[in-house]
């Protein structure tokens, strides 16, 4: 019994508290799954409460659903699914790469030459598009590929000012998330057009979407796996070095391997956000790749006031995350991810 | 101690290269196009402006009242989100009857699809269908108009971001209190410090870096607000409850007023950036003082 265990009234008092807030959270959700098994008329009738008791359960909202008459539901879900799982495994495996190679290798470089590449991109991309007159994606893909050479070129130079190193790096990724997506989302939907007049589809696309929320899952990977890896014992690798493993296998075969927890809260707090994710699904999809959030979303302004259907609907973006929150918390339960939130 | 070898490039580039163009290009191109007058519906050559959209904006109102409306909501919202928080993080913690249940029910909100929450509350406030007008009126009250009335539709969406992302901040502030060391509370004990000497003197100033830290996420990410304002009210009634996210979204892509939108979602990011500092630099004296 630790010492901070309440004692007597205000146990009861906590308790009582956790209770309200427990039932203010159930309370939307129990309505959502109630409502999508009325029928049109008990939902217009009026509030009601308790399947059996006050109104009869039915089918009816589901079966619509199913059957494809409230929109492709299908093909969404596959969408989702499939951009949801991509882009969560691809985020999870690039950013605990860039985490691992954050947390044991040194990098060094010179302000200047982040300066080179933030001057460059900028001046080739004016450069190309108002005096030689290229499109926007031709300028864009000239001026990114000049200022990065050039930077890792400015690298290797002994360079004057500042010298920054595996923190800044950490810092620029993480400081990502603080940009507004909308920023990003418009300017990437007139990119991904231009890329399409170049004969790249990206817009309403499997690589376009996907890649865009790899790019905005990587900083959270980052920050997470950096912690996890750092409360890894380095022991294990210094004796792997020893025995002159290459670091590609200690990495491969040993660091993963252990990190197992980390990855796994990672890449299901990954595919949570992707899966939920609305702005960028709203700029870049149209048809074919539109994700569950938009479907959803659409439901209220197509049909009007429908909430059996509209029920049904969100009950089918909610479900999966449920599901997936249950099987995080058996984890949890079973100490695997001991430290994988610290 | 890190080392060096020359393998730690294939590990880190396809991270930054992929990070690189996709926040390299929207800067450069929002940057570049704030500075002129641009737009696709009907389609005008562009031609440069200067500062003209940035002065343009910061004198309409529209802007403004936008601008408060995200801060109102940004602002109480995770104040009573810290607050909720707080008490409940410290209620699992010292144990109270039932928390592994709590633990793992509190943090479904989280996992739930903004636009499903939202459209779940539309349900829940409705006039005529909905749960809560039915007990308001059988308390007595007259029905009330939850969505079509400024300040209830205000309260509606801070209601609704309260019940998402409590749960953030209860699992962030638990992982923190277990960190705490027994020892500071035994010893309190022994000096029969009071429950509230204990909170007040050990754990929130113990608490305090990962609190402000919450927060930060909290009200950066309250600022980007759209999903479900965009589902619960669309901006309305009116524009009272626009957001800036939403009206950046109005402004581009139902207008396609380009430079209009760039030069609002730097705006945009510098109201968050200066908010952020600002945040930052008030806390720092107090951070360092519990250190």
């Amino acid at each position: 019994m630790s010492v901070r265990t309440l004692k007597g009234k205000r146990r009861w008092l906590a308790l009582g508290g956790c209770l309200i807030w427990l039932a203010f959270t159930f309370f939307p959700l129990y309505w959502v799954l109630i409502t999508s098994f009325k029928t049109p008329i008990a939902v217009v009738g009026g509030p009601t409460y308790l399947p059996f008791v006050d109104f009869e359960p039915s089918l009816t909202a589901w079966s619509e659903l199913l059957s494809g008459q409230r929109g492709e539901f299908f093909n969404t879900f596959l969408a989702s699914t499939i951009i949801g799982l991509s882009a969560a495994v691809a985020a999870t495996g690039i950013g605990a790469m860039a985490a691992y190679a954050l947390v044991r290798f040194t990098f060094r470089f010179r302000l200047l030459s982040a300066l080179i590449f933030v001057a460059i991109a900028f001046g080739g991309f004016l450069l190309g598009r108002h005096v030689f007159g290229f499109g926007q994606g031709i300028s864009l893909i000239y001026a990114f590929v000049a200022a990065l050479v050039l930077a890792v070129i400015s690298s290797r130079f002994p360079l004057p000012g500042p010298e920054l190193g595996n923190n800044d790096i950490v810092f620029w990724f993480v400081s990502q998330r603080m940009f507004p997506p909308i920023v990003a989302a418009f300017a990437l939907y007139l990119m991904y057009t231009e890329m399409g007049k170049l004969g790249f589809k990206l817009v309403d696309s499997y690589i376009g979407l996907t890649f865009a929320y790899i790019a905005f899952s990587l900083p959270i990977v980052i920050w997470l796996m950096r912690d996890f890896f750092e409360a890894l014992p380095v022991e294990v690798e210094e004796a792997a070095m020893v025995d002159n493993v290459p670091s590609w296998r200690i990495f491969f075969g040993i660091v993963l391997p252990m990190s197992k927890p980390g990855l796994i809260a990672t890449f299901m707090i990954t595919l949570a956000f992707v899966w939920n994710e609305f702005l960028f699904a709203l700029f870049l999809t149209n048809s074919k790749w539109q994700t569950l959030p938009i479907l959803v979303a659409g439901q209220n302004s197509q049909r009007g006031d429908e909430w059996w259907a509209i029920s049904a609907a969100a009950l089918v973006a909610i479900i999966p995350m449920m599901v997936m929150a249950g099987l995080l918390s058996r984890l949890m339960r079973s100490g695997l991810l001991l430290g994988a939130i610290k | 101690m890190t080392r060096n070898d020359p393998i730690k490039h294939f590990f880190i580039w396809p991270a930054l290269i992929i990070v690189l163009l996709i926040s390299i290009f929207p800067l450069v191109y929002s940057l570049t196009t704030s500075f002129m007058s641009m737009r696709l519906v009907p389609p005008t050559p562009s031609r440069f402006v200067g500062f003209g959209n940035y002065l343009d904006l910061l004198q309409n109102p529209r802007f403004w009242h936008v601008a408060g409306t995200t801060t109102l909501i940004a602002f109480i919202s995770v104040g009573l989100q810290y607050v909720i928080g707080l008490s409940v993080a410290l209620a699992l913690n010292s144990r109270v009857p039932g928390e592994g249940i709590f633990r793992v029910s509190f943090l479904l909100p989280m996992l739930v699809a903004p636009v499903a929450v939202a459209l779940i509350a539309r349900q829940v406030l409705n006039p005529t269908m909905g749960p809560l007008n039915e007990l308001m009126t059988a308390l007595g009250f007259a029905n009330l108009p939850f969505l079509t009335q400024t300040s209830w539709a205000l309260g509606s969406i801070i209601a609704v971001e309260v019940w998402q992302w409590t749960p953030f901040v209860i699992l962030m502030l638990l992982a923190g209190l277990q960190t705490l060391p027994d020892d500071v509370y035994e010893a309190a004990a022994l000096e029969n410090a009071t429950p509230w000497q204990q909170f007040r003197d050990i754990t929130f100033p113990m608490l305090l870096p990962i609190s402000v830290a919450v927060v930060f996420i909290r009200l950066i990410e309250s600022y980007k607000i759209i999903d479900t304002v965009f589902v619960m009210t669309g901006g309305g009634p009116g524009i009272s409850t626009e957001t800036l996210t939403l009206f950046a979204y109005q402004e581009g892509f139902k207008k396609f007023n380009l430079g209009y939108t760039s030069a609002l979602s730097f705006l945009f990011l510098i109201v968050i950036t200066v908010i952020g500092l600002v945040y930052l630099a008030v806390l720092k004296p107090y951070l360092e003082k519990h250190k």
